[in-house]
């Protein structure tokens, strides 16, 4: 894969976005068709793998386990909250560019974005809209099991198999569909008396829960701007002709949970204005899709499992 | 904005061989010396696709090929306990007595005289190693390529104090494959006026093994779009410029600057052309000038920003196949 462009490519690329027809014949609001699979680890409590047809791979598990919570000292916030925890890995056969220490900027850039994006708890938004715990949309309170001791920690961890451009949107379908995917076992809590609590973990399968404000979680579009227009999806040479970058983190409400702006170069007030109002309607439109593809995935493994028919996953051997 | 998810579909089964088109292998069905132990019976069952035909041998690294002594180890072997042991995954060939493993996925494998496309990655003393697909940089020296204005004399020390207004990193070049280095490095060269940098168009990358040599690796089809297949699987597709050798403007060699009438229709064009290259790759057809026009004619019931779809590239795929099947006839 290309970490350089040659002027004159770059110069094709920039006028054919100008004109509206990119390199592969897209238009500039155009979407790579997307091929999205979940449960596809036996061992994670959730995982989704996305591919962008030509592009990017990644794997994304979540596993919940068992851990104390995470008090603010200053504060005394968290008592009675679960955590996550995101890990991005870009595999060195994803590109020549990763190899040895070559990810690790970016490993770095994107988990802290993810961070940011899946496990804020803003009070001053969840005021806002009172269905959403924070701009992360995942209530935390209901991954505590002792106030005070023990909680679930989710570890979300996102696996780039193959990297060929517009990285960040992949990965968060990705983790919406895991997340979405995620059973964690009920717990039942015994009072012993004296403050002490002893919990127990229900091992039926049918005895589950789903991740609380799961609906909620945000999903991010990357718009690039190129030229003077800006266009979402960017392939990997487009990426490199790219000056910046907006990424908009939208739920399902349409409420911009987060922004973040890459590169190091401008963008004018009214396109920025411009470029978040896009962001914001194609990001529910996508979630709209997603959603739906999302919900057809499991009740299709529903059916299989009452059938007694084990839901047969094609995972790796899959085109 | 429309975007669409699908569920994943099951490899293309292999036994879609039919679509290899000019294949040269032929896997020999004669099985006169048996290299399958009774015990490592395979079934050559996938997941998803089953290969039908018995003769193939689909292996993954470290799974015993035979433990027969008789057999010699080839490329992509080797022994332990007296057995042969597969280092790759793909099929494995024998001729007489020598076991070798074809790798399904492999990078490009050079012959002298093959034109590549590649992209400069680094400038060098008095040479460019140019990335060509192949397991090391190829290296174009300075030494040969043309200078501007066609002038024939010593590169000088001038010259390479200016080799990036010749190649600078990230440059696009179509070569000849001029010589192996002793590391198995290509050395590369630009000397003629068919070669040189690449302007005018997008660039493409598929498998190298779906690339065939033929006479001419340049092609211009009646779309009005020129078509560069490099051998090593990366391939140019660009506006046409009309090419004859005698008014070419030999100052233009290492220009940058693309031509200024590119009109969208042009632009569509490539695409479409690009996009049809891709749906032919996806499918593991071979990709010559003739399958690709072919392709380009059944692009056309569609419209252009539908063609990345699937579906739609399958549909064009399967046409174009069909067309060259039935001028075969």
């Amino acid at each position: 894969m290309p970490s350089l462009i040659s002027p004159a490519e770059r110069d094709y690329i920039l006028k054919g976005i100008e004109c509206n027809i990119r390199a592969d014949g897209r238009q500039r609001s155009d979407f790579r068709e997307i091929t999205l699979e979940t449960s596809v680890v036996s061992q994670t409590s959730g995982s989704a793998r996305v591919r962008i047809a030509g592009g990017s791979d990644v794997l994304i598990s979540v596993k919940a386990e068992i851990g104390p919570v995470q008090v603010d000292p200053e504060t005394g916030d968290g008592a009675d909250k679960g955590q996550i925890i995101c890990s991005i890995e870009c595999a060195p056969s994803a590109s020549q560019q990763f190899e040895g220490r070559g990810a690790d900027d970016l490993n770095n850039e994107l988990t802290q974005m993810m961070s940011r994006f899946l496990c804020s708890n803003n009070t001053a938004i969840s005021s806002l809209s009172p269905t959403c715990s924070g701009s992360g949309g995942i209530d935390l309170s209901k991954l505590c099991i002792i106030p005070g001791q023990q909680c679930w920690i989710l570890f979300v961890d996102a696996l780039v198999l193959d990297y060929g451009g517009n990285l960040m949107d992949a990965i968060f379908m990705g983790v919406r569909a895991a997340i979405y995917d995620t059973k964690i076992p009920k717990t039942e809590v015994q009072d012993l008396g004296d403050g002490q609590f002893e919990f127990e973990v229900l091992d039926d399968e049918e005895d589950i829960d789903f991740v609380h404000g799961r609906e909620d979680m945000p999903i991010c579009i990357t718009l690039n701007k190129i030229g003077t227009r800006h266009i979402v999806d960017a392939t990997l040479l487009e990426e490199l002709c790219t000056e910046a970058k907006l990424v908009v983190a939208v739920n399902r409400a349409g409420e911009i949970c987060g922004l973040q702006k890459n590169h190091d170069g401008s963008i004018e007030p009214s396109l920025l204005l411009e470029m978040i109002q896009v962001g914001k309607t194609m990001g529910q439109a996508l979630i709209k899709n997603l959603d739906a593809k999302i919900k057809e995935e499991a009740e299709s493994d529903l059916t299989k499992r009452l059938q007694g028919d084990p839901a047969r996953k094609l995972g790796f051997f899959a085109q | 904005m429309n975007v669409t998810f699908h569920s994943p579909v099951p490899k293309a089964a292999l036994d879609n061989k039919s679509n290899m088109r000019g294949s040269k292998k032929k896997f020999t069905a004669e099985h006169e010396m048996d290299i399958d132990d009774d015990e490592h019976h395979h079934e050559n069952k996938l997941e998803g696709g089953i290969i039908k035909d018995p003769t193939i041998h689909v292996v993954t690294p470290a799974e015993v090929i035979t433990s027969d002594a008789a057999f010699m180890r080839g490329h992509g072997t080797y022994v332990e306990d007296e057995k042969v042991l597969s280092s790759l995954a793909g099929v494995v060939e024998r001729v007489n007595k020598l076991i070798s493993v074809r790798p399904l996925h492999t990078r490009y494998a050079g012959e002298i005289g093959d034109v590549v496309v590649g992209r400069i990655t680094e400038v060098a003393q008095k040479r460019w190693k140019v990335d060509v697909n192949a397991r090391q940089d190829a290296i174009l020296m300075l030494s040969s390529v043309n200078l501007p204005g066609g002038v024939q004399r010593r590169k000088q020390e001038s010259d390479e104090l200016q080799m990036r207004n010749f190649f600078m990193e990230g440059d696009l070049v179509v070569a000849e494959v001029q010589a192996f280095f002793g590391d198995g490095a290509y050395s590369i060269h630009t000397r003629s006026l068919k070669y040189g940098k690449l302007r005018n168009g997008s660039f493409i990358s598929v498998s190298p093994a779906l690339v065939q040599r033929c006479k001419s690796h340049f092609h211009s089809l009646s779309c009005g779009v020129d078509v560069i297949l490099g051998l090593n699987g990366y391939i140019w597709v660009s506006a046409h410029v009309p090419q004859s050798l005698d008014e070419i403007d030999t100052e233009q060699v290492y220009s940058n600057k693309n031509k200024e009438d590119i009109t969208p229709s042009d632009r569509e064009s490539i695409a479409r052309v690009v996009n049809c290259i891709r749906a032919l790759a996806q499918d593991y057809i071979f990709i010559n000038d003739s399958i690709i026009s072919f392709a380009y004619e059944a692009s056309l019931q569609y419209a252009l920003k539908d063609l990345h779809k699937r579906h739609v590239m399958h549909d064009i795929a399967t046409e174009a196949v069909a067309a060259v099947d039935s001028i075969k006839a």
